[in-house]
């Protein structure tokens, strides 16, 4: 039997049996709703936590530091001497030859170190004061590391600084008297700020150290360190830190305080993390902490999708009881069928493709239906949300039900399966009857 | 001597039925000539209708074995035999058996469905066939629109759509007034005139008329006419 003719007879044979094929098909519509819109709801309230994570930045960095190992510091060239698997906490020193070996793990697109001023992190601006995260990095431009700037630019270099945008926030007028209004943030793109640094010496005296700087880039937000943070070239920080600890600072034999590793695709991540802390690092990466968020809404998912397929279960035993029903009733046209010339496997075609049909248009309903009412949800869930996050601050939610184009699919096919599925019995009954019994049956 | 088209021999079906075996069929051997129009007669529950069921291979004996164009039934499992049905038998039921959501077109294109003959060739051929029986201008009517008399040459018509090697009718005018009976019959004989094998199980004696080879079964065995016209003869009003 041809495919085309099997389906026209099947959608016949429906659309002779209308009022009946509806009741049955709106259990499946139910069902099918049911598990889009929770699905989807479940979605959206992943998307809706990644969104709201504060401080993950990007997800394709991997921050690693040093291991410092217990006991006596032994130093050696390429630091602790290689240490076999399986052995106590090493000595590890992210040392130029360590950067190398972590540049070799395939996936790292690079490896930049970076080093934190020791030195105190007092600013000032005019006749306010602040306070900022100094950090110097091994790059020229700070674009490397997927940051983006609003004003200026990201390029580092001598006597200028690039800062977070929420720097500003933090300046304050030591000389406020009681009552006063504090002053406004100060916009302090192509201004001059100095940064203090000081150091004591044993008798306890401070010495300290003014140093002029421009700010030639103002980040955007990006929700995470850099937000806090003022960045300088490198070796900058790297003469701050000498002239705080009076001595020299040997990067091939002390290492650096810590580097970020960029790899390629973020499916990688984990794996080259691993690979690094094998190596007797310290590797950080927030993918880890967004991946254990993610298999907790995988498992809401799953639980919602279970909860709108106990509908679909149920909506499958009404397939099947329509279906057995419309097999008594057609008894004798299954005989005839066979009479003409009809296989088993046709008649089971047949009657397999009614089931399916039934399940395929409830799964239409089903996922226009759900799809709507998500829209709808939408719209009512983000007014209220976004009420809700004006109070308590943070950024109000973009979505609240989330459809990935996958999920209608899925449903589509799912629902036409347990249909199928639901007729399965039937049809086999209806495919084996003996011809002459069905022919004859009244 | 012509082969014959049909050989049946020592074909048995007992049916179980509550506490009791009955012998629908207790040792029939007979042979059917192509090109014959054969009528099966008997009396109801002498197991004819049992016969042509068999023969048309929608049922298994319990023993015994039938050969048709030389080929044994026994020998074919479940697909092979929708597969002869579909190219070797047309089948005539008393009840029409025509279903009643199609027009008398699609009825009669139905089983050429099967087959997988394309749509086009499908209604083209159903539509002479319907000529045939003289039916052009109902082909758009349902079964119910159709008197009993039209509807079984809608189903005469729908058994000779695959080109049958046997037309099998089953009481064909057991359902129709007198008139119509007398229609159909003249219309089976018609096609066993234009070179058709036909078999017609009835106990209507006027069915004999039309026929070249008469079949009398009594209790599920071929007995003589002599012996049927007498055993018949307390059951009829003459």
């Amino acid at each position: 039997m041809k495919f085309f003719d099997l389906l026209r007879l099947i959608f016949g044979n429906l659309n002779r049996r209308k009022g009946r094929v509806a009741l049955t098909a709106i259990g499946v519509v139910i069902g099918t709703a049911a598990v889009v819109i929770l699905v989807s709801l479940a979605i959206g309230l992943q998307m809706n936590a990644n969104e709201q994570l504060y401080g993950i930045g990007d997800l394709t960095q991997i921050q690693v530091s040093p291991t410092y190992g217990e006991g006596p510091v032994v130093v050696g060239p390429g630091g602790g001497g290689g240490g076999g698997g399986g052995a106590p906490p090493q000595q590890k020193l992210l040392t130029n030859l360590a950067l190398e070996e972590i540049r070799a793990i395939p996936g790292v697109e690079w490896v930049v170190p970076r080093e934190f001023l020791m030195a105190g992190g007092m600013v000032k601006y005019q006749r306010l004061e602040g306070w900022a995260n100094i950090i110097g990095v091994d790059v020229d431009d700070l674009a490397l590391l997927g940051l983006e700037a609003t004003q200026g630019s990201t390029a580092l270099g001598r006597g200028v600084v690039v800062m977070g945008p929420m720097i500003a926030n933090n300046f304050y007028d030591p000389r406020q008297r009681p009552g006063q209004e504090p002053p406004p943030p100060p916009d302090l793109y192509d201004q001059q700020i100095q940064m203090i640094v000081s150091k004591w010496d044993a008798q306890g005296n401070e010495t300290r150290k003014n140093i002029s700087l421009r700010v030639s880039g103002v980040l955007k937000e990006a929700r995470g360190e850099s937000d806090w943070t003022i960045y300088m070239p490198l070796d900058q920080v790297k003469a701050l830190n000498e002239w705080a600890m009076n001595r020299r600072i040997n990067y091939n034999k002390d290492g650096y305080s810590m580097a970020v590793v960029k790899v390629a695709n973020v499916d990688q991540v984990l794996d080259v993390a691993d690979q690094i802390t094998q190596l007797g690092y310290q590797a950080y990466t927030p993918q880890s902490f967004v991946q254990g968020i993610n298999n907790f809404y995988v498992i809401l998912q799953v639980i919602f999708g279970g909860v709108g397929a106990i509908a679909l279960l149920v909506a499958a035993i009404g397939i099947a009881n329509t279906m057995a029903m419309s097999i008594l009733e057609r008894t004798r046209e299954i005989g005839l069928m066979k009479a003409v010339g009809a296989t088993n496997r046709d008649v089971l075609a047949i009657f397999l493709g009614e089931a399916s049909g039934i399940g395929f248009l409830g799964g239409l309903g089903g996922v226009l239906i759900g799809w709507l009412a998500g829209q709808a949800i939408n719209v009512i869930a983000i007014v209220y949300l976004a009420g809700q996050a004006n109070q308590q601050g943070g950024p109000p939610p973009s979505v609240a039900v989330y459809t990935p184009l996958w999920l209608p699919v899925f449903a589509l096919v799912f629902s036409t399966l347990i249909g199928m599925i639901s007729g399965l019995y039937p049809a086999l009954r209806a495919a084996t009857m003996i011809p002459v019994m069905a022919l004859k049956y009244e | 001597m012509t082969k014959s088209l049909v050989r049946v021999a020592g074909l048995k079906k007992y049916y179980q039925m509550g506490g009791t075996v009955v012998r629908a069929l207790d040792g029939i051997d007979l042979e059917i000539k192509p090109g014959t129009f054969t009528v099966v007669m008997g009396p109801s529950g002498s197991g004819k209708s049992t016969l042509l069921y068999l023969l048309g291979g929608l049922d298994r004996g319990t023993s015994g074995e039938i050969w048709v164009d030389g080929q044994s039934l026994n020998d074919m499992d479940e697909n092979s035999l929708a597969l002869f049905r579909r190219r070797s038998m047309g089948f005539v039921f008393q009840s029409f058996n025509l279903i009643p959501s199609m027009t008398a077109l699609q009825n009669v294109a139905f089983p050429m469905q099967f087959a997988g003959v394309t749509s086009a060739r499908r209604e083209m051929q159903a539509r002479n066939l319907l000529a045939q029986v003289g039916l052009e201008d109902r082909a758009e009517h349902r079964p119910t629109e159709l008197s009993g008399g039209q509807q079984q040459r809608v189903a005469i018509a729908r058994a000779l759509v695959n080109d049958p090697d046997l037309i099998l009718a089953d009481e064909p005018t057991g359902n129709l007034d007198t008139a119509s009976g007398a229609a159909i019959m003249q219309l089976l004989s018609d096609l066993h005139l234009a070179g058709k094998t036909v078999l017609v199980v009835s106990h209507d004696p006027r069915m004999t008329r039309f026929a070249t080879d008469k079949i009398f079964l009594l209790d599920g065995r071929v007995v003589s006419e002599e012996e049927y016209q007498s055993a018949s003869l307390g059951t009829m009003d003459l």
